[in-house]
């Protein structure tokens, strides 16, 4: 393979049949996921009132309060044993999948977990969310999603890009159909997901955003997640009010997801087998829930509470606010299988209620009302953790269609966002994929070009030699190869130089050690392309030694020519993909 | 022997008797006033005339305590109930079990199932009509702006005057919620818990001092029509018939109606129950129903029977208008949700009692 060929792009079907195939591919994903979505949440809710969690269902048995406690106590734990099973016996990946393996896998071009894996995942999403997990639904949808999308790849319709496009085809249709709120499911796809805006990836997203808003909006005339009532801003200083709040909500928003880590890291250290881990983190919801109803599953109920005037005291929602951290950082980090997206929703609205009521109480400044500053929080918060600006905005655009109201939240979700950018980082996915080294912090290229390693480009035949060979020897070896660098071994297969046959040595019986170098540049298996780029830097020569980390043993060497071809093409790829036209 | 022979001739002429008398006259109980005389017309009479078996009324003013205290006293048969009634009368064992064949038929190809609304057939009674409760005003007591949502019900301020309400927990602990700005499909999930019970006497409490109790369903109108109060909660039926019969200045405010379903029950103690199904069946049928729908604005619980109403009997005015589930009123209607309210009785009205009390 030459240089040339690379640029040219990889053969593919003519742009009338990738337009039309795309189209019916989002169409069918649309479809797929917002059906899949809809019987998801049904499960829960099924779940929920069949296990009395839902206060619905536990109101209606007030007459026997030990039957009460006994379920609020018993089905968390048992529901995280179930998940445990699910996650640690049946599953291969030993985990829950959420949006953080969608990202890296559209990120990274690399193929997603297993669909086993990830029917798993989501049965242990409904078990999680059906017993009262203090987890949020979104994520577990979007994965669902992306599982779904993913399927379609195998078709192999000559597509560049399609595994990336379905993969965002389903999350749009996933939170399209979770939120009524299409554009959000759209944009949602392109800030979190893809990461960045080609017409290629916007068509497909967008048809299959619409019909999940269709099927859940117009066939199955679902409601809408949240319906707010808001008459306006009443006083212009308020907008500095809600910037305010935005700071503090990225505190709140940061404190969340340090936690969530940290509880993960927790359970990781902690003598509990991986099995009973769920279980514990529903042993502390149940037990807290007794005092805390609120804090049990997705928590509609106080979400509302929270939009209306005097339905809290100002202590109970710190009491929840702080409770409903600790719970949900604890069942994601003990392995309950949920996202922080809805959990993220209701402490925002919480934290949000609360500083209204201290302002309030304060009586120095009039306000509009509790509902701005409630649906300020809840999207600030949210848009840290999810690390989305745009569709926090556009769901509250969509959800309440008041102007006003989307001003407001706008202008404490941007504070929000800058605090939390800058202290934290992008979001709590980004964090995760940071911790398993994928960095997007600096940009996709190098996200990606850090996820390949040298090691993968070895090259075959090397010539090597120990340092008491005849350098004439060696050189004769050594004639064949495109390159003129030998690398000289110790017995123990380390490196002890390299020797250069052009060097002059001729026909000289003289030992290698005699003539050879030291090394200046080693790669070894955990050399990225990023990485090794950097480090080419003023580097002379053609070939590089690959060692083994650990041991320090040789064990091959790459070109130089081969790593800048690989990075060529990573770029390449990027840029084809983000100027892709269908 | 023979005084001995003579006994048991007596027992079967006693006991043939009062078979015989069963299948003459079967006893119905309603709720009385208009509702009943729009029953009498629609069904009863035709029931008679095609079977031959007399309809005997009695009046209650629903409950089950009355079901228990009166039912076998004054030989029940057929029972008109509210749905959540009908649900706690049936757990208590008052009435008997019933099959959806023996209670209803099916209507041409369509099976009784599928030409009911959801959730019709329970497992001692038998949907018949759809109710609403709302409220409604005095026209005359609000010369400007007029009342035209839940929240106005609750506002002292720009609708002064005294509010009639049903002396129950039922429907204006949904209307205080419904107030506070709660959307509709949230209602019954928030007064599940404490603090959305806590909140809807909390906006009860706005209105302390300006209810009026009524107890009896034709009370309500009557208080509209002579001024004792300025609105009142009832039963949508009534409060047509008060405006069109009575030419009382009466307007229905449609927004946060609560529907219910009224149900048709066999009392435990019915002397034939072959006859009480038989009735039954008559009652439900798409022509009975229609034409009770267009002698009371109260919706026919079939889908067959909808489409077969047509203008009211007397006064020719179009009924589909003002039934509850006419599409213009269903956007701001909450489907009452009977085993929610059935189960949470005791409780409600224990919370209800001491707000009463001003605890």
């Amino acid at each position: 393979m030459t240089g040339n060929e690379q640029t040219l792009p990889p053969a593919t079907a003519s742009a009338a049949y990738r337009i039309c195939a795309m189209t019916i591919c989002a169409l069918v994903i649309g479809l797929g996921v917002s059906l899949a979505a809809i019987a998801f949440v049904e499960a829960v809710a099924w779940m929920n009132n069949a296990l009395l969690i839902s206060p619905r269902m536990r109101v209606q048995f007030d007459g026997s309060p030990w039957l009460i406690t006994a379920a609020t106590i018993l089905v968390p734990v048992v529901g995280g044993l179930v998940v445990g099973v699910l996650l640690t016996r049946l599953s291969r990946e030993k985990r829950a999948l959420g949006p953080v393996d969608v990202l890296r896998s559209v990120q990274l071009a690399l193929p997603p977990p297993g669909t086993r894996a990830g029917v798993l995942s989501t049965m242990a999403a409904v078990v999680s969310l059906g017993s009262g997990a203090s987890v949020g639904q979104y994520g577990p949808l979007v994965y669902l999603g992306a599982m779904m999308g993913n399927i379609l790849d195998r078709l192999n319709l000559r597509i560049p890009n399609f595994a990336a496009i379905a993969m965002s085809c389903g999350v749009a249709a996933a939170i399209s159909t979770a939120f009524n709120a299409p554009i959000a499911g759209m944009v949602f796809a392109h800030e979190v997901v893809l990461r960045h805006y080609s017409i290629q990836a916007f068509a497909p997203t967008t048809v299959a955003a619409a019909t999940g808003y269709v099927v859940a909006n117009v066939v199955f005339e679902r409601d809408a997640l949240f319906l707010v009532q808001f008459s306006g801003v009443d006083h212009g200083y308020e907008f500095v009010l809600f910037g305010v709040l935005g700071l503090l909500a990225a505190g709140v928003a940061i404190g969340f997801m340090r936690l969530t880590l940290q509880c993960a890291d927790l359970a990781a250290r902690s003598a509990i087998s991986p099995v009973l881990r769920p279980a514990c983190a529903g042993l502390a919801v149940g037990i807290t829930a007794l005092w805390l109803p609120d804090v049990m599953g997705v928590g509609q109920e106080a979400l509302r509470f929270a939009t209306i005037e005097g339905a809290f005291q100002t202590w109970e929602l710190a009491l929840l606010v702080i409770a409903k951290i600790a719970l949900t950082a604890l069942c994601i980090g003990f392995g309950f299988a949920g996202g922080v997206f809805s959990p993220a929703l209701l402490i925002g609205i919480l934290f949000g209620a609360l500083c209204w009521m201290l302002v309030d109480t304060t009586g120095l400044l009039a306000t509009s009302g509790i509902v701005a500053y409630a649906i300020c929080g809840m999207m600030a918060v949210t848009s840290a953790v999810i690390g989305a600006p745009l569709t926090t905005i556009l769901i509250v655009f969509e959800l309440t269609r008041n102007y006003d109201l989307t001003i407001a939240a706008m202008v404490a979700v941007v504070f929000s966002n800058l605090v939390s950018y800058r202290v934290y980082g992008r979001s709590l996915f980004d964090v995760q994929l940071a911790r398993k080294g994928v960095d997007l912090s600096q940009g996709r290229d190098r996200a990606r070009l850090s996820a390949q390693f040298v090691s993968d480009f070895l090259v075959d035949d090397v010539v090597m030699c120990t340092p008491n060979d005849p350098a004439g020897n060696v050189s004769r070896q050594a004639a064949s190869a495109p390159w003129s660098e030998v690398f000289v071994l110790d017995g123990n297969s380390h490196l002890a130089g390299v020797f250069d046959t052009r060097n002059g040595a001729g026909d000289t019986s003289d030992p290698v050690s005699a003539f050879m170098k030291p090394v200046t540049l080693v790669f070894d298996e955990t050399t990225t392309l990023a990485t090794a780029m950097r480090q080419l830097e003023g580097f002379v020569g053609d070939v590089i030694p690959v060692v083994d980390a650990k041991s320090n043993r040789f064990v091959g060497m790459v070109t130089e020519t081969a790593v800048i071809r690989a990075y060529l093409k990573a770029t390449q790829d990027l840029r084809r993909e983000e100027n892709a036209t269908a | 022997m023979q005084p001995h022979r003579m006994f048991i001739a007596v027992l079967f002429l006693c006991l043939a008797t009062v078979g015989s008398r069963a299948d003459e006259a079967i006893t119905v109980v309603s709720w009385g006033g208009v509702y009943e005389d729009a029953q009498r017309r629609a069904i009863y009479d035709p029931f008679t005339r095609a079977t031959g078996i007399e309809v005997k009324t009695a009046v209650y003013s629903g409950g089950v305590a009355a079901l228990g205290a009166r039912a076998d006293k004054e030989g029940w048969d057929v029972i008109d109930m509210i749905e959540d009634q009908a649900i706690t009368a049936c757990d208590a064992g008052l009435l008997s079990r019933v099959e959806e064949h023996q209670v209803a038929e099916d209507h041409e190809t369509t099976a009784a199932a599928d030409d009911f609304l959801p959730g019709a057939f329970r497992t001692c009674s038998v949907a018949q009509n759809v109710y609403a409760t709302v409220f409604a005003y005095n026209d005359r007591a609000f010369l400007g702006e007029k009342p035209a949502t839940v929240s106005d019900f609750f506002d002292l301020k720009r609708f002064p005057g005294k509010r009639a309400l049903q002396r129950t927990p039922d429907v204006i602990l949904e209307w205080a919620l419904m107030a506070e700005g709660v959307p509709i499909t949230q209602v019954y999930d928030l007064l599940s818990t404490d603090r959305g019970l806590r909140l809807a006497f909390r906006k009860l409490d706005t209105l302390r001092g300006s209810i009026i109790w009524w107890q009896k369903v034709g009370t309500p109108a009557d208080m509209l029509g002579d001024g004792r109060a300025v609105m009142a909660s009832g039963y949508n039926g009534r409060f047509f018939s008060a405006s069109q019969k009575d030419g009382a200045p009466i307007t229905i405010v449609w927004d946060g109606q609560v529907i219910g379903y009224e149900v048709w029950a066999i009392a435990r103690g019915a002397r034939n129950q072959d006859t009480a199904q038989r009735f039954l069946r008559f009652a439900t049928a798409p022509e009975q129903m229609a034409a009770l729908a267009e002698l009371i604005p109260y919706g026919p619980a079939r889908r067959s029977a909808l489409s077969r109403v047509g203008l009211h009997r007397k006064t020719g005015v179009p009924m589909r208008d003002h039934l509850p589930n006419a599409p213009q009123h269903s956007h701001r209607a909450l489907y009452g949700d009977s085993l929610w309210y059935a189960r949470t009785k005791d409780l409600r009205t224990k919370r209800f009692e001491a707000w009463l009390r001003g605890e």
